[in-house]
């Protein structure tokens, strides 16, 4: 809930001070709403281990065989569901606010879910390496905004590409995307858990 | 154990002749970069910002690519020889990446008229330098050291996955964009032997200093374990 | 269920944190039958129950255990949100068994009535009463135990002693780390650490 109005807010925000003729070209309305979505990515993450931290119940959880495993997958799993949410309805409120013809919508739609896939591995695994740091509240965004250039990137032109009818182009990003989505996964489950302590 | 206690010795005795040799590749090599080496046709002097540059450049990459294989060495072995190795890397990976970044800029201001351009190549030095910056916070923030050292291993392999993974995103969206992109010298300044010659050289010497370096963090870092590790022993 | 047979073994142990060595050069055979570990405050319990159950970096050193391993912390460790019926199945269902028995372990440690409520709304002791339910549930062939006692009435700690016994007859391991409840050291193979060291 705090995600999404987070979001709408910064979607809101950003549109007015852009200026709406320009916030509405597609390049720009997508840059927007994927900004938003990354913060309101930042924002989630780093709460999402309150409920393990208190009682140190996250003991309990890592002591479980198999654990670890099952906590990188069930965070990222939750936070996608959470982030898919965020994106639909921040897209929503986009094309309402701004007026944004849609060429493609089911392509949209294709990159916003290929695009959460890949933000929510990158997030998971860098709150799951600062788990239990006091500084976790700075490091969470400094060591994930650089790794997730490439999903930014991709998500942003992939759906600019949608708005502005380009179907070669934005399959072209779902696929960059979707592999990125499955690299950090398998990073996330294979060699993340060593650090979850 | 052994290693922790056979490899302070191994370097203490390299050490020595690690300065010598990078003190007088150093010599060389700037006495080739500033003297021996040819004027370029088009850009005369400055091109000779590149007899830094680029050796620059390699030893960040260098860096990183060590910092990736002694964080797979930790994790198989747990061995804190390893870990030393690591932010040792690290440490002057990081000093070289920002060298090379500005560096390349003094060097992109006479010749392409600008600072800074959106080339997949400059993007992507530029958030290797800030993941490995964060990679050093990690390390600092973390007391404990067989937590930081699993951490930053885990760390330092994502990091190496995630270069490419920028840069290939950053040439993706430069082709399909055309965004603006600065003139350049096509293929660069076209390298006489001499100019060749004198590239290498500077590769070297910088490779030499590179490991001189190594060799006295991993020294400073064993000591400190060390120690750590005498007082836990009963 | 899975197999109740488990072993622990550490082998001139290290541990060292924050860069401060807290244990050091520690041997220690876990044996089927209960093993109490004795301390003063900051002696190295909390650590050494933790190095068993592979929770903790060892500096230097062996651990060797098999077997399934339920380690209960000075805190009860349930998930905030959850009442202790579900907090009882996730960890059972977790370890591959069923959630059948999780009424009746609650029972036995006298929260038949609060079995519902989220863990949040009960207090300290009645917490650390469901968290205790978790050995009678997920019966694993290791139990470690960090100041059971700790937060118990005398109700709960005649349950607690009653399942430690029950807990020997079964043939599981199980290790108590604690500074009091002198009552234990008749049927257990007693340790003291002493600044880090076992003896």
């Amino acid at each position: 809930m705090a995600a999404v109005s987070f979001t709408a807010i910064l979607v809101l925000l950003e549109s007015l001070v852009v200026g709406p003729s320009l916030a509405r070209q597609p390049q720009l309305a997508s840059a927007l709403l994927w900004i938003a979505v990354l913060f309101a990515a930042l924002l989630a993450a780093t709460r999402s281990f309150d409920r393990e931290l208190e009682d140190d119940a996250l003991d309990a959880v890592i002591a479980l065989p198999g654990g670890k495993d099952a906590l990188f997958a069930g965070k990222t799993l939750a936070l996608a569901l959470l982030l898919g949410i965020v994106a639909l309805l921040g897209t929503i409120l986009s094309i309402g606010l701004l007026d944004l013809a849609v060429a493609l919508p089911g392509h949209l739609l294709l990159v916003a879910v290929l695009g959460v896939a890949a933000l929510a591995p990158v997030v998971v695994l860098v709150v799951a390496l600062t788990v239990r740091l006091r500084a976790r509240a700075i490091l969470v965004p400094v060591l994930a905004l650089p790794m997730l250039v490439p999903q930014l990137v991709a998500s942003t032109q992939g759906s600019s590409a949608a708005l502005a009818g380009d179907a070669t182009g934005s399959l072209g990003w779902s696929g960059l995307l979707f592999a990125f989505a499955l690299v950090y996964a398998v990073l996330g489950l294979t060699i993340v858990p060593a650090a979850i302590e | 154990m052994t290693t922790t206690t056979l490899t302070p010795s191994l370097t203490m005795r390299v050490r020595p002749w690690l300065a010598v040799a990078s003190l007088a590749a150093a010599g060389i090599a700037t006495f080739m970069a500033l003297v021996w080496a040819p004027p370029d046709a088009t850009q005369g002097d400055v091109y000779r910002v590149m007899f830094v540059h680029v050796p620059s450049a390699w030893l960040a990459y260098l860096a990183f690519v060590i910092v990736f294989l002694a964080s797979v060495g930790w994790l198989w072995t747990k061995s804190a020889w390893f870990d030393s190795v690591a932010v040792a890397s690290a440490e002057i990976g990081v000093m070289f990446t920002g060298l090379t970044l500005v560096l390349g800029s003094i060097w992109a201001k006479p010749t392409w008229g600008v600072w800074w351009t959106w080339e997949p190549r400059l993007v992507t030095t530029a958030v290797m330098f800030s993941m490995y910056v964060g990679y050093l916070l990690l390390r600092g923030l973390s007391s404990d050291f067989g937590r930081r050292a699993t951490r930053a291993a885990v760390l330092g392999i994502i990091a190496v996955v995630n270069v490419p993974i920028v840069h290939l995103s950053v040439l993706w969206m430069n082709a399909l964009h055309q965004l603006p992109t600065v003139l350049r010298p096509s293929g660069g300044p076209t390298l006489d032997g001499r100019m060749l010659a004198t590239l290498l050289s500077g590769v070297a010497a910088f490779t030499l200093i590179y490991l001189y370096c190594m060799a006295t963090r991993v020294e400073i870092e064993q000591a400190r374990r060390a120690r750590a590790l005498a007082s836990a022993r009963p | 269920m899975p197999a109740m047979e488990a072993s622990a073994r550490l082998d001139d142990v290290s541990v060292v944190l924050d860069d401060r060595p807290v244990l050091r050069g520690v041997d220690l055979d876990v044996r089927p039958g209960l093993t109490v570990v004795r301390g003063a405050n900051g002696s190295g319990k909390t650590t050494l129950l933790r190095a068993l159950a592979g929770l903790l970096p060892i500096a230097s050193g062996t651990r060797t255990v098999s077997g399934e391993v339920l380690i209960l912390g000075h805190r009860p460790q349930l998930l905030r949100g959850l009442s202790a019926r579900e907090n009882l199945s996730f960890f059972a269902r977790f370890r591959g068994g069923d959630a059948g028995g999780v009424g009746d372990a609650l029972a036995r440690w006298g929260l038949a009535a609060d079995a519902d409520r989220p863990v949040e709304r009960l207090s300290a002791g009645q917490r650390r009463r469901a968290a205790l339910a978790r050995i009678d549930q997920e019966r694993c062939g290791l139990v470690l135990l960090d100041e059971p006692f700790a937060e118990l009435d005398r109700d709960a700690s005649e349950l607690l002693e009653k399942a430690l016994a029950r807990l020997g007859d079964d043939g599981r391991a199980v290790v108590v780390a604690t500074h009091g409840h002198e009552s234990l050291d008749a049927a257990a193979h007693v340790r003291t650490l002493d600044g880090g060291t076992l003896r």
